[in-house]
């Protein structure tokens, strides 16, 4: 009986194993690729793997890695992949501090290397003369939601419901210590003070990037100053499609009582919002942009050429960036865009 | 509990003897404690006090005391349940994208008609029930520990989930766009003057007073503690212990299954991340609220209070505003208090 | 110089919220002697043994080791100054050696590794001076519970203890093991070392003690030279009544027949091989043999809690199979367990529960519901006719005496109305005057037509409640006597018999 039972559990495992495994198609001919994602189900990175492997069709074979947050199983997947023969390699690093490390893999193996969308030290990038890197400055972000909030506060004089000319917001900030959270949140309130703002800060904690926390943080500042906030930023679109939720289910957005939110990201759902008007902008991060500009200049190394030879790319100090772009409901079309 | 009250007044006075104070004190020390919090919390930040606060408080603990529930009750049975968090995720996930608004440009299933509510969230019932009932062979016919059982599954009820959360044309999108009716069905309270009773304390309320009728009032009931309080003593009683067994982890799984479309309506979008580290919340809910791993123990009074004290605290600290990583110790101590002062309780009877 | 009394414990108190449990005691333990402690259940034995080992801190009195006043913080501390104590329920890491077991805490080191070799020879040394038979690299898992006790044993000895604590040291002991203990305890004395002897045993003291001392709820009552003392002495002392009787007469008769068993055999060996037997209404059949015999066997596979090959087992005339322990309460079986603490009580629950667990289908109401009346009405009637001593239905069953917990197992059972009752060890670790009870319950069952089949190690005890005692050999059936007409020696001839 027990022995039978544990033929079956082994039948099922390797069954599961067989019907699961994917057949490598090997295209012969084309270079090998070596890309990890310092996480599959990050709903961003997972538009800008789509990028790539849009832009790789026809051209490169790629080695996809999914380094599931931990920079312990990038560092082995980097080694596989140089054992697979890559002749370039694409990173997503998981932790920024680790850029060193992979370098000098890809050193060892004389490969070039092009680190996108989390940002190595400049130092550590000059330090290698095959190293380059595609993204965005994470205080862009910031910045372009601080122009946002100060040309629409001041466009719209009834959001100053206290009547005080001071803009009092709450803040729901990523995971601490992150630099995309820290940099969000500093220029987004530097650029809107530059730009003129008076504001004051009723609240800001941490949201951990994540929905569930950003409703109950803001259930429990609106049960604590109620009509005095004046305006919600939050560090990404989730936190503040949470936020939005909680302000619908304490009696906001029917019959005028408004409240402006916004976010970064434009992920999907955020555009439906601005659409329907509960939500006022998001920022663009541009994934297909990303993941295409990594593609090209990891393709172009791998063929020994010029990195950004035939592309419309231009290299800043070892780096391409791609713009961020501020999506409101008169350009909401950029946003779409993105996911067609 | 009841047993500790006095019986007559006049054995009032003879009650207060520095003894019997600190005697009491010790056995309802984890009280003490949240008075002590709440007190401190209502120094710093008087407006803490309102109806409007505790209506927050209780609909966030709703689909908590759901999920503790069912955790709960495999707790007394001497189990445990570490994929809990990962089956509120698949609920989510799965709830979510056959509720998506018609409206919504970026659906799931484009062309899926408007379905009634009720429809998705029994199928995510039985798809959890079901999950659950597999914890429950593994850990009763192929006597796999209860806690390598549920890690494992855990782990790959994280996989399915990822696979259905990251397909084309959208990737790993969270989830939104929901009908409206499906978050009006979370979301929406019975208004009675001032006062709003949200749906998600009623229902957390009915599915307490289920449990406590099947813990209390049937033989499964008896059946839980006894396989939980000796299990070989059940079986020579009588007990069918590997049916209790797979009884309780399909109730648990059919609790998360509810508990997570609700999560889902509740904050309006899913992931497959939603609902990660529930089962710590709840576990740690669970002893705070006087169960024990040994098994054969616990209360739903104690189950629900535990849950409540957890939300008090996260709630009271986020609202005087105290740095999250603080609120993490906060948290850690109370487990560890909790038990401790439990454990003395019953060290002091031998 | 040396005191004639190695240990003197001199009026010591010890009060816990609520109880005195030690009001002012005393013992002297001489140099060389086996000291008996007597008393029955909750009468202060364990207690003054924790005071002294430092697990209790006692309240008032003395304790005098070897003319110096000493008071230990631990047990560790206790054995560094050679007193030892040797528990009743064995405390060993089963997973690892004998040895292991020995020395662990204090092993012999080679600069920073254990030398493994002197730690076997050490052990070897100590075992021929005990004339023990163990190998010392054998898992204790292994092994006989006797076997761990000389294990135990020798670990004290290895500490060259002065005082040595044995509780209750042969209760799951053969003769022919307790006979070899006794051996050690004689040449442990010529060395000098003096024991205390915890038992419940009367048969024991004549063999083995020089002084026995008695204690009464708490008090001490006598110290005597065990010459000068008849074991009706002891137990009135004990009881603090007369107790004239050991055991009730026997007024049942054995009437129809109720059970028949024909060539049951367990499947997966070892255990039980072609058993037959038949069980009358109104009779106590005993089941006799040594440890190892597979006497529980016998009550596990009626019962269903092992998985039968074959055999035939017929009830009033009708055929019957017990799967599974549900099959067998329908069919009327009813298993009272060895362990009472393993396998019988939910020590944590109250004593409703446990009244009522076994019988919980018949409290079902409107489809699921329990019906409480019902519940407390039994639990009522187990409280009165089981005469168990407690405050009340809600207390936990971990808070009353054994004898009051093995009544409330004994009333569970009854209340699933059973016609055949199946008892093993029913009185062990129970004291002299529930031992009376539980006797006096068992033939008014069987004078009210069950049929009751109960296994025991003690003797007397099958001599003197059953009608026929079927003596069980390495899992076969040896002979079946009656017990008007056999003896001890006929008894341990047939236990022999498969050897």
């Amino acid at each position: 009986m027990k022995k039978w039972t544990a033929i079956l559990l082994a039948v099922v495992l390797v069954v599961t194993m067989v019907g699961c495994g994917q057949t490598a198609t090997t295209e012969e001919g084309m270079p090998k690729i070596g890309v990890t994602i310092y996480k599959f189900d990050d709903n961003f990175m997972s538009f800008v793997r789509r990028a790539i492997e849009t832009a790789a069709t026809d051209k490169a074979e790629l080695i996809l890695n999914d380094s599931q947050n931990a920079q312990a199983t990038q560092n082995d997947q980097v080694d596989v992949m140089i054992s697979k023969g890559v002749k370039a390699l694409a990173i997503n690093l998981v932790d920024p501090q680790a850029a060193q490390t992979i370098i000098d893999k890809a050193k060892a193996a004389e490969l070039p290397v092009v680190f996108f969308n989390k940002e190595p030290d400049q130092a550590v990038l000059n330090g290698y003369d095959k190293a380059w890197y595609v993204g965005t400055k994470s205080e862009e972000a910031g910045i372009i939601q601080g122009e946002m909030i100060a040309s629409m506060w001041q466009a719209n004089a009834n959001w100053d419901r206290n009547g005080d000319g001071i803009m009092q917001y709450v803040l729901l900030k990523g995971e601490p210590g992150h630099p995309d959270a820290e940099a969000r949140t500093t220029f987004a309130i530097q650029t809107a003070v530059e730009k003129g703002l008076k504001v004051q800060e009723l609240e800001l904690q941490t949201g951990m990037w994540d929905a569930v926390k950003g409703k109950e943080l803001m259930d429990a500042w609106l049960a604590k100053h109620g009509d005095a906030i004046e305006f919600v930023v939050a560090n990404n679109d989730g936190m503040a499609l949470g936020a939005i939720e909680s302000l619908k289910g304490n009696g906001y957005f029917v019959n005028d009582k408004f409240m402006p939110v916004v976010g970064v990201d434009a992920i999907p759902d955020a555009l439906q919002q601005i659409k329907d008007g509960f939500m006022v902008g998001t920022v663009l991060n541009d994934a297909k942009n990303q993941g295409t500009a990594a593609f090209e200049l990891a393709m172009n190394a791998a063929m020994g050429k010029d990195v950004v030879e035939g592309t419309s790319w231009t290299l800043t100090d070892k780096a391409v960036r791609v713009a961020y772009v501020a999506v409101t409901k008169d350009n909401i079309a950029v946003g779409e865009e993105a996911y067609k | 509990m009841s047993e500790n009250q006095p019986k007559s007044p006049k054995s009032l006075m003879e009650r207060f003897t520095k003894e019997n104070i600190l005697k009491f004190v010790v056995d309802n020390a984890i009280f003490f404690i949240l008075l002590a919090l709440l007190a401190v919390i209502i120094a710093m930040e008087p407006r803490f006090v309102s109806l409007k606060n505790l209506t927050n408080i209780l609909t966030q603990s709703s689909t908590r005391v759901i999920f503790a529930l069912g955790v709960g009750t495999i707790i007394v049975t001497k189990g445990t349940d570490l994929s809990l968090g990962r089956q509120v995720g698949l609920s989510a996930v799965i709830s979510a994208s056959l509720l998506q608004s018609a409206e919504y440009a970026y659906r799931m299933y484009p062309d899926l008609p408007a379905l009634p509510i009720i429809l998705p969230i029994v199928l995510v019932m039985l798809i959890t029930g079901f999950v659950s009932l597999l914890n429950g062979v593994v850990v009763a016919k192929f006597k796999v520990d209860p806690f390598i059982a549920t890690l494992g599954m855990m782990i790959i009820i994280y996989g399915i989930t990822s696979i259905y959360f990251d397909r084309p044309p959208y990737g790993a999108q969270p989830i939104g766009g929901l009908d409206a009716r499906f978050t009006k069905f979370a979301q929406g309270a019975i208004e009675i003057g001032v006062f709003r009773l949200p749906y998600l304390v009623i229902y957390a309320a009915i599915a307490t007073a289920i449990m406590w009728v099947l813990w209390n009032k049937t033989k499964y009931g008896k059946n839980i503690f006894a396989v939980g309080g000796n299990r070989e003593a059940a079986v020579v009683s009588g007990v069918n212990v590997t049916m209790v067994l797979l009884m309780t982890y399909t109730l648990a799984g059919l609790l998360y299954g509810l508990g997570g479309a609700l999560e889902a309506a509740r904050i309006g979008s899913a992931t497959n991340n939603t609902g990660n580290m529930y089962e710590l919340d709840a576990i740690a809910a669970c002893i705070v609220g006087g169960l024990s791993f040994s098994g054969g123990i616990g209360t739903i009074s104690g189950i629900v209070a535990g849950v409540l004290i957890f939300q008090v605290i996260a709630y009271g600290l986020s609202f005087i505003g105290i740095n999250p990583y603080i609120q993490f110790i906060i948290k850690g101590l109370i487990i560890i208090t909790a038990v401790a002062i439990d454990n003395r309780k019953n060290i002091k009877k031998k | 110089m040396t005191h004639e009394n190695i240990l003197e414990m001199q009026g010591i108190e010890k009060t816990f919220p609520g109880v005195k449990a030690l009001d002012g005691v005393q013992l002297k333990l001489r140099r060389g002697t086996v000291h008996a402690l007597m008393g029955e259940n909750g009468a202060g034995k364990s207690t003054l043994m924790k005071c002294l080992f430092g697990i209790y801190r006692k309240d008032a009195g003395k304790i005098i080791l070897d003319g110096k006043e000493i008071e230990f913080e631990d047990t560790k501390h206790a054995l560094k100054s050679g007193v030892a104590m040797v528990h009743q329920e064995l405390i060993q890491v089963q997973s690892t050696r004998v040895m292991d077991n020995i020395w662990l805490g204090r092993f012999p080191m080679k600069g920073l590794f254990i030398d493994e070799d002197k730690m076997y020879k050490d052990t070897l040394e100590i075992f021929r001076q005990l004339d023990i038979q163990v190998d010392p690299k054998r898992k204790i898992g292994d092994m006989q519970v006797s076997e761990k006790q000389m294990v135990e044993i020798a670990k004290a000895v290895s500490y060259d203890s002065k005082v040595l604590v044995l509780d209750e040291p042969t209760s799951s002991l053969t003769e022919k093991e307790v006979n070899h203990l006794f051996k050690i305890i004689r040449s442990l004395k010529e060395k000098g070392v003096g024991i205390i002897y915890i038992s419940h045993k009367m048969e024991e003291l004549d063999q083995i003690a020089d002084e026995v001392t008695i204690f009464r709820d708490g008090q001490w009552v006598a110290t005597e030279a065990v010459r000068n003392i008849t074991t009706d002495q002891i137990i009135n002392l004990m009881v603090g009544r007369d107790l004239t009787n050991r055991f009730p007469p026997k007024t049942n008769t054995p009437s129809s027949p109720l059970l028949s068993v024909v060539d049951l055999s367990v499947k997966y060996q070892p255990s039980i091989k072609d058993v037959s037997f038949d069980l009358r209404k109104g009779e106590i059949l005993g089941v006799a043999g040594l440890v190892g015999s597979r006497r529980t066997d016998v009550l596990e596979a009626l019962f269903g809690m092992r998985t039968v090959e074959k055999g035939e087992i017929t009830k009033h005339g009708v055929k019957i199979v017990n799967k599974n322990p549900q099959q067998a309460i329908k069919n009327g079986f009813a298993l009272v367990t060895e362990e009472r603490r393993e396998t019988g009580i939910f020590a944590e629950l109250d004593i409703r529960f446990n009244a009522t667990l076994a019988n919980i289908d018949s409290y079902k109401k409107l489809l699921v519901l329990l019906n409480p009346k019902t519940m407390n009405r039994d639990t009522d009637w187990v409280i009165d006719s089981m005469r168990v001593k407690t405050p009340s239905k809600a207390t936990k069953i971990q808070s009353l005496s054994g004898g009051n917990q093995q009544k409330v197992i004994v009333g569970r059972w009854l209340l699933t109305e059973p016609d055949v009752l199946l008892l093993d060890e029913p009185t062990r670790g129970i004291d002299v005057g529930a031992k009376y009870e539980i006797y006096q319950l068992m033939i008014d069952l069987a004078n009210n037509g069950k049929g009751i089949i109960m296994v025991s190690s003690e003797m007397p005890e099958l001599l003197g409640v059953t009608d026929r005692i079927m003596v069980m050999s390495d899992g076969r059936l040896a002979g079946i006597v009656d017990t008007k007409q056999t003896n001890q020696e006929e008894i341990m001839r047939l236990a022999a018999k498969y050897l």
